[in-house]
């Protein structure tokens, strides 16, 4: 989990915060509401999600609850990890 | 003016040039009459622009992206004819490369043979009438309905529908997930519930056909799905970018060629007692024109190197889509004043050229749309 989390972190801050301090994003910043996740950036972290772990997000998965914070978008490639 | 080129994409470019100038020039009524040339569209198929970025296996010449611009920069020196190549543009980006990305194996072969030969012509129906810029908004459904989507709604702006064969198509699944709900189908020209509702007339490129689209209840096969449910956002910007960073290739040669033809006016128009071109305010217009088309030019190769090495360009892309469509717009009005009354008037195919560029700074996203994208790379 704490792996999933840092590599989530990881590629949020490489593709969609460049020059931001990592310090500033946390497992509970709110990534839709504070703008640093739209749909297209959504698509590019599931995709590369997909791939990683070897899992699949389908649209209902794609719900901005489940998509909110780095903490729980960690959780739900963990919940589809365990089937 | 050629070191972005290697020797063999110079010669292609070339051949390019040379194939276009022997297209018909019969340009004045057909653009008046706003009719699409089907014999010339046959004729790039042959000569193989269609196929260029697409792989052997599929049909097409396997060749790479920057082969593809160095092309299209030819044809928009030789060939008057703007709307043609906007519709060649249109097929290729938005719906033979997302067919081919992002289609499975049974779709790419059923469509992409023919989308390279010219005998299938590919249209892409995204756009409504209140969703714009702000495309992911919008409202036309695709319901399930067993092994069927029943699609309902109505598509605007979509260029070569009036003689499309294949349409790419985008609707939601579900509006209460938002842009995470759209998906991308290949629907049939002859598919009931398709109806190409009226033709579209514009202010330039009317040589190239555009339509409202309705579906009218259009029950769409499961298997004509492009890719997964919710992910027509990811398929629509990865055409789009496409898009961006190469529509305006053409528009180079059309610069090039303008900026030629206002040199040698300029050296032989006399007023005076002397050539207009020894007035510093008509030769700085035309190093204005100069100095746009160099600028343009590496931001256009520059998306051809990035894809063909299979990176992003998605800034890069819409870097190139707002310099090359503003300073398109500035060098079609320069080519106007340095020709005078003369620019002015039909015959020169000035005026023309400056109609079709108008809608530069409009399609594939708008100018105001690329800034927000620059904007956001910047991490503003």
């Amino acid at each position: 989990m704490d792996n999933v989390r840092e590599l989530v972190r990881r590629f949020i801050l490489d593709n969609f915060l460049p020059g931001e301090d990592a310090s500033n994003l946390t497992d509970s910043t709110e990534l839709k509401e504070s703008g640093i996740l739209d749909s297209m950036s959504t698509l590019k972290l599931v995709t590369f999600l997909e791939s990683q772990y070897q899992v699949e997000f389908e649209a209902d998965d794609l719900d901005a609850g489940n998509l909110s914070t780095v903490a729980s978008i960690a959780a739900l490639v963990t919940a589809k990890q365990r089937g | 003016m050629s070191s972005l080129l290697s020797p063999e994409q110079l010669r292609l470019q070339d051949a390019a040039f040379e194939f276009a100038q022997r297209l018909p020039a019969d340009m004045i009524e057909r653009d008046r009459s706003a009719t699409f040339d089907r014999a010339g569209w046959q004729r790039c198929a042959e000569f193989g622009v269609l196929g260029m970025p697409i792989p052997p296996e599929y049909g097409g010449l396997g060749l790479g992206l920057s082969d593809l611009l160095a092309v299209m920069e030819g044809l928009g020196r030789g060939l008057r004819d703007q709307g043609l190549l906007f519709s060649l543009n249109a097929h290729l980006w938005t719906n033979s490369i997302p067919i081919l990305r992002y289609g499975d194996e049974e779709q790419k072969q059923r469509y992409l043979k023919s989308l390279c030969d010219g005998s299938l012509i590919g249209a892409n129906a995204a756009s409504e009438p209140d969703a714009g810029s702000d495309i992911f908004s919008m409202r036309t459904r695709a319901r399930r309905d067993g092994d069927h989507y029943v699609l309902s709604g109505t598509k605007t702006f979509v260029t070569n529908a009036p003689v499309a064969d294949v349409f790419v198509a985008y609707a939601t699944v579900n509006p209460a997930l938002g842009p995470t709900g759209i998906t991308a189908f290949i629907v049939d020209r002859d598919t009931p519930g398709l109806v190409i509702d009226r033709k579209l007339d514009k202010m330039g490129l009317r040589t190239s056909p555009m339509a409202q689209v309705v579906f009218d209840g259009c029950r769409v096969p499961v298997a004509q799905r492009l890719g997964r449910e919710g992910r027509g956002v990811l398929i629509f910007e990865c055409s789009m970018e496409w898009e961006r960073g190469c529509i305006l290739a053409s528009c180079l040669g059309v610069m090039r060629r303008q900026l030629d033809e206002c040199v040698a006016y300029a050296r032989t128009r006399k007023q005076f007692g002397k050539p207009i071109g020894k007035y510093q305010s008509v030769a700085n217009r035309i190093v204005d024109m100069k100095v746009r088309l160099e600028t343009c030019r590496p931001l256009v190769y520059r998306i051809g190197a990035l894809k063909d090495a299979n990176q992003d360009a998605t800034v890069e892309a819409a870097l190139a889509k707002l310099h090359v469509s503003e300073s398109f717009v500035k060098s079609c009005l320069d080519a106007v004043q340095v020709f005078g009354g003369y620019g002015y008037m039909t015959d020169l195919q000035l005026e023309r050229d400056l109609r079709d560029s108008v809608g530069s700074t409009l399609y594939s996203g708008t100018s105001e749309i690329q800034r927000n994208i620059i904007a956001r790379g910047l991490g503003l």
